[in-house]
């Protein structure tokens, strides 16, 4: 019985370091761990609905599937991306895209500059009201933008269109439907691209403009040399953001307009996208689309912030 | 005399302009308002007065429930969005471990992937919960906001570190010290973040109308039930459209300067 006992007693005399040592580790890994139990929830949330699908989008689009869960998918190969540069829709759509991108940049950079630099020079009362009902627009739900666009430019009935007297149908011809759709957005983002430009020129400091004054600079010498150049982080933002912001305002407004006619005067590479997988329910071309439309996404965003850490002039 | 021309030339460019940016928004509303006798009348201002649109559209589609089904999937959405960003925020602004840059671009990360490159295996796997049309399968791919994240990780990088310091040598945990301590000083900036975090989820357009493929279970959805076809029904269709705007407009209206404020700085920080 002695025998027994002495080698249970011996760890016992040992055992409290031990359990010491084991408790320190476990609080240091307890302590470790915490960041990433605070990030756990996110992280997940982030791979579950974007990188995962971000992958299986690539995976997909190396096969041919028709999107119904009982038919099998077939792997192609690249078939699928030979098919979508060879299709002159997908090309076309590219154009577009680049033509809405563009014929978007007047209202989010050119127009907000200038109402902001005009803006300055009015008193503080006023300038809230018309920034307040600039920005207005912005808030507005796309597909409410879209329902009363429709009912402002119907042929006949539409306020805008029998100011007008014109009778002209603007959505249902392939020659304006784009630019409708352009000016919409344009109309929905100007408010806050104004509300951006506008913080931009709070933000510059204004010893600079006194400093070149006293040296006997002229205001527009300041503005060039000065506001321009201390504002071109603002400007880059604002691109990126047009750039960024397009597929969410313009698909509600084609999707309930126009449907990416008449002629698919109005289909860029967004709405393709959709139509492809939810249309023609293929599931691989509208995969190869999006990796595609990723890549290319991916490079002008990267390239644009590149450009503003490269060009900008910062006021630190 | 010529600055206060200058002066008169302003206020007719942004007054101009102004006033352009807001018409139609005023038009919605004032035809919505108009007896269905008016509704082709050019009159600027709507008189008498009438609900009729708005009772003939609750005629065609189930408007209140259209109104609680968007204010369900926007609150619950905007409120997990500000929890969710809320807890990882704390890890990047408080700690610093391994990894943290990596983890941080993966946010970061998520503005190049436009939703159209996700929607497909995302509706798969949708798909596979039976969760298509169901408004959980709304709500759930957006639970996680790489711009919530984004915005609140500033504030607190901001935020004073003795406070968080005498906390810790009260021997509070980090939990405590998030509710007890953060929160209540972060309530301005976390109030501003979830009115635009509510605002995008009310507005939200896309993917309710990948996942609610044949129901109307928002507003949104509802007023695209409006429209398509040739001779439409201006009045009920702007009386939908309206409340589509409405509980968003009417925030504005009473938080004006918060909203500008947080949308102008979710994108200038």
């Amino acid at each position: 019985m002695f025998v027994v006992e002495s080698p249970s007693a011996a760890p016992a005399v040992d055992q409290p370091p031990v359990r010491r040592r084991s408790r320190e580790k476990i609080r240091t890994a307890t302590r470790f761990a915490v960041p990433y139990l605070y990030l756990l929830p996110a992280l997940v949330l982030l791979v579950v609905w974007t990188y995962h699908p971000l992958v299986q989008a690539v995976e997909l689009s190396t096969y041919s599937w028709n999107l119904l869960p009982t038919s099998p998918m077939r792997p192609v190969g690249t078939a699928n991306y030979e098919r979508l540069v060879e299709l002159p829709a997908f090309r076309d759509s590219l154009a577009r895209t680049v033509l809405l991108i563009a014929g978007l940049l007047p209202f989010t950079v050119l127009l907000p500059l200038a109402l902001a630099m005009t803006a300055r020079r009015v008193g503080v009362r006023a300038r809230t009201v018309y920034q307040a009902l600039v920005f207005l627009p912005f808030l507005v739900a796309p597909v409410a933008a879209a329902a009363v666009w429709r009912w402002l430019l119907h042929p006949g009935g539409g306020a805008i269109d029998r100011m007008l007297g014109s009778g002209h149908n603007w959505v249902y011809d392939a020659a304006t439907a784009h630019p409708v759709i352009i000016v919409i957005t344009g109309w929905q983002l100007l408010g806050f691209a104004t509300l951006v430009v506008s913080a931009g020129l709070a933000g510059i400091d204004p010893d600079y403009t006194e400093a070149a004054q006293v040296d006997g600079a002229s205001p527009r010498q300041i503005r060039r040399w000065i506001t321009m150049p201390l504002l071109s982080p603002t400007l880059l933002f604002l691109v990126l953001t047009t750039v960024l912001l397009t597929p969410t305002l313009t698909f509600p407004l084609i999707d309930s307009m126009t449907q990416g006619g008449p002629a698919q005067a109005t289909t860029n590479v967004y709405y393709l996208l959709w139509d492809y997988a939810f249309h023609s329910f293929d599931a691989g071309l509208g995969a190869a689309a999006g990796v595609l439309l990723f890549t290319g996404f991916a490079a002008v965003a990267g390239s644009l912030v590149w450009l503003s850490e490269r060009l900008a002039y910062h006021d630190d | 005399m010529i600055e206060r021309l200058r002066g008169v030339g302003r206020h007719l460019l942004l007054g101009g302009i102004a006033t352009v940016c807001a018409f139609p928004v005023y038009w919605l509303f004032a035809t919505a308002l108009r007896r269905p006798a008016d509704v082709m009348s050019l009159s600027p201002i709507p008189w008498p007065l009438s609900l009729d649109s708005y009772a003939d559209a609750a005629e065609k589609v189930d408007l209140a429930g259209l109104f609680v089904n968007t204010a369900a999937v926007a609150l619950c959405s905007a409120a997990a969005q500000l929890l969710v960003a809320l807890l990882a925020s704390y890890a990047f602004a408080m700690y610093s471990f391994p990894f943290q840059r990596v983890l941080y671009l993966a946010f970061v990360g998520t503005w190049l992937v436009p939703f159209q490159v996700t929607m497909l295996p995302n509706y798969v796997l949708l798909n596979r919960f039976g969760l298509i049309d169901t408004l959980i399968g709304v709500v759930l791919p957006t639970l996680c906001s790489a711009l919530a994240v984004l915005l609140l990780r500033q504030h607190m990088a901001s935020f004073p570190a003795e406070l968080v310091a005498a906390a810790k040598l009260d021997g509070r945990s980090s939990w405590s010290i998030l509710w007890t301590v953060v929160v209540p000083n972060l309530r301005p900036a976390l109030a501003a973040l979830g009115i635009l975090l509510f605002v995008n989820a009310w507005n939200e357009y896309f993917w309710p109308a990948v996942v609610l493929r044949r129901s109307n279970g928002v507003l949104q959805l509802g007023l695209r039930s409006f429209m398509g076809t040739e001779g439409e029904d201006w009045g009920p269709m702007m009386a939908v459209a309206s409340l589509a705007c409405l509980p968003v407009l009417l925030l504005y209206l009473v938080l004006q300067r918060q909203i500008t404020n947080a949308f102008v700085r979710s994108g200038l920080k």
